[in-house]
């Protein structure tokens, strides 16, 4: 079955003499996507080009088969949270929405009643009427993102969507996220929370100077990772023997043993091959509880592909 | 179950046309300048001079009321093209303080605080949010020109004889085409002048300046080379050229010397293409700084 995606083919974009985006191809899938670079990497450009607020140099762009160029069509499927508090003070937030969603072309009762699910989506209707000047640092984020979400957009792009939410409306919001993706929808979000980018997402996108470093499942990415060794952790009741067993295997190159000796921390060159080792181990009884991998996260990726190379 | 796999229903009601969802913006834009006090005060003292023209106008159509004066007075009264040039000049300077008061609040908060891409990232192109804006100012601005102007011409008409209304029924024509010309200008400097400035403030102080400027160099280059034809600088002076022609009023007075109608409009053409220029440069969704 063909899914909906959204495509760069070859996309660059400069500004001037200054490069936004180089050679940027990607195939995103439905789900929750994250953009995940430093500071100046090209994280926003990449969501301005998708919703056409800027254009590519060269290359080309499709958004679940639509040109950004095409923002008619394109706006009714896609909403933007940019990461700027730009929501005007002098308004409540149900006006704001509301006159955001009479700028889609929503009849003023339609308009209205959207209004409302997205505050009460984003738990903001008790304050709904208040003007946002006396609104918190979070509310006027989840305003920003009701105004994303009002119009029912098959595709959700958010710049730095959790920044400055509690940790109770964090866990919503992030609800909220895997509910729209669920449904066969994007979201493409860009963070700097690395842990939470690692609970969010389904796919990431590393880059860094304007040019895509890697993108896919986080656990793919991480296994194309050849020069790191991949790390694991291993509980077990005999750490000091199972320690011994792995030093005989080629591809670890490391064992650590933990301080309580119930626990070892290992370093291998072929993941497969350690998989089929510890399994050998695990089945001899050596009482193996638990193999967790260290560094199959967003956090190491990004130290391995994006930190070293800063 | 693959993501890809499931579904969800969308709004599939009816929208609105492109062309009347634009008018979102003017629309909560006279809504928000409505709500500023000084504006309003302004508006109604716009029309204290529409107020005494009417007057002037009642007088001069009531010759019950002009038995026992002079004939020298009575042709001073007379509703003439002289008489709707005044009135127009009055209210274009009252149309300036209106526009540089409501003008900077229009583009340059969204400017100030990246609020574009908000509105860029609706089925709304540059276009229409620059079209909106202009909407909004010119619909204010009709407030106290063209339209306290076509009621004065329809008072007249109302009034007059049948002969008057024969001989001078362009009056109207050129009154609304006039302050058309004066309304698209002033916006512009206004729309200009808040797309660049960002801060009202200055903004404001802008839209003041560049008539003051402009009309001042106009008259520094006709002192400096002891010529006419740099009141054609002058956006008030070009405007006011044309005025003339369009009420078919005779220029040949010492304030109207210098330049045709032909070199006015293309000054305020090229004027008009400069602002639209700006606006253009500074009505970006993203800003970048290299």
């Amino acid at each position: 079955m063909n899914q909906p995606m959204i495509v760069f083919d070859e996309v660059s974009k400069f500004y001037g003499e200054v490069l936004g985006v180089n050679h940027v191809s990607l195939n995103i899938p439905p789900g929750i996507t994250s953009l995940v670079g430093p500071n100046g990497s090209g994280k926003t450009t990449l969501m301005n080009l998708m919703t056409g607020l800027i254009h590519p140099d060269d290359g080309s762009i499709r958004m679940r088969g639509l040109s950004p160029r095409d923002p008619e069509d394109l706006m009714r499927i896609t909403g933007y949270a940019t990461q700027y508090d730009a929501s005007p003070r002098w308004a409540t937030g149900f006006s704001f929405i509301t006159t955001g969603l009479l700028l889609f072309g929503f009849g003023r009762a339609d308009a209205e009643q959207k209004a409302w699910a997205a505050l009460k989506k984003l738990g903001l209707a008790e304050a709904a009427h208040r003007k946002m000047a006396a609104y918190s640092k979070g509310m006027r984020q989840r305003v920003r993102l009701a105004q994303a979400i009002a119009h029912d957009p098959d595709i959700l792009i958010l710049d730095e969507p959790l920044n400055g939410l509690d940790p109770l409306v964090r866990a919503e919001t992030i609800a909220l996220f895997h509910s729209w993706a669920a449904q066969g929808r994007h979201v493409v979000l860009s963070s700097h929370v690395l842990q939470e980018v690692d609970m969010i997402s389904d796919q990431v996108v590393l880059i860094s100077n304007g040019m895509i470093v890697a993108e896919g499942k986080i656990r793919n990415v991480r296994a194309e990772i050849k020069e790191h060794p991949s790390q694991f952790i291993i509980r077990c009741r005999d750490a000091s023997r199972v320690a011994a067993l792995l030093f005989h295997e080629d591809q670890v190159t490391e064992v650590r043993l933990n301080e309580d000796r119930l626990g070892l921390l290992v370093m291998t060159r072929d993941r497969e091959q350690f998989a089929r080792a510890i399994s050998h181990i695990a089945l001899e009884g050596y009482g193996v509880d638990t193999v967790i991998p260290a560094d199959e996260n967003v956090d190491a990726l990004y130290e391995y592909l994006i930190g070293e190379g800063r | 179950m693959a993501v890809y796999k499931r579904g969800y229903q969308r709004y599939q009601g009816p929208k609105s046309t492109h062309w009347t969802r634009f008018m979102v913006l003017p629309r909560f834009g006279w809504q928000r300048i409505f709500q500023q006090r000084l504006v309003v005060l302004l508006i109604v003292v716009s029309m204290i001079w529409p107020l005494l023209c009417a007057i002037f106008i009642y007088v001069s159509n009531h010759a019950d009321l002009l038995k026992g004066l002079g004939p020298q007075f009575r042709s001073f009264i007379e509703v003439t093209g002289s008489f709707f040039i005044a009135f127009m000049t009055f209210q274009s300077s009252l149309a300036v303080v209106l526009a540089a008061i409501t003008g900077p609040g229009l583009i340059a908060p969204d400017v100030a605080n990246n609020a574009l891409p908000l509105y860029f990232s609706r089925p709304l192109t540059r276009s229409d949010y620059a079209l909106g804006r202009l909407v909004t100012l010119f619909g204010l601005l009709s407030l106290v020109t063209w339209i306290p102007g076509l009621a004065l011409f329809g008072m007249q008409v109302a009034m007059a004889s049948p002969e008057w209304v024969r001989v001078n029924w362009r009056f109207g024509f050129g009154i609304v085409a006039g302050f058309a010309l004066w309304i698209l200008l002033v916006s512009l400097v206004a729309m200009a002048s808040s797309a660049y400035a960002r801060v009202k403030a200055v903004s404001g102080g802008l839209v003041l300046g560049f008539f003051f400027i402009l009309s001042g160099l106009s008259g520094m280059i006709n002192g400096i080379y002891r010529v006419t034809w740099g009141n054609a600088l002058s956006p008030t002076w070009a405007t006011s050229r044309i005025w003339y022609a369009l009420l078919k009023v005779d220029p040949n007075t010492p304030r109207m010397e210098g330049p045709g109608v032909m070199p006015c409009a293309l000054v305020l053409l090229s004027i008009m293409l400069l602002l639209v220029w700006v606006i253009e440069r500074k009505l970006r969704p993203v800003e970048v700084i290299a």
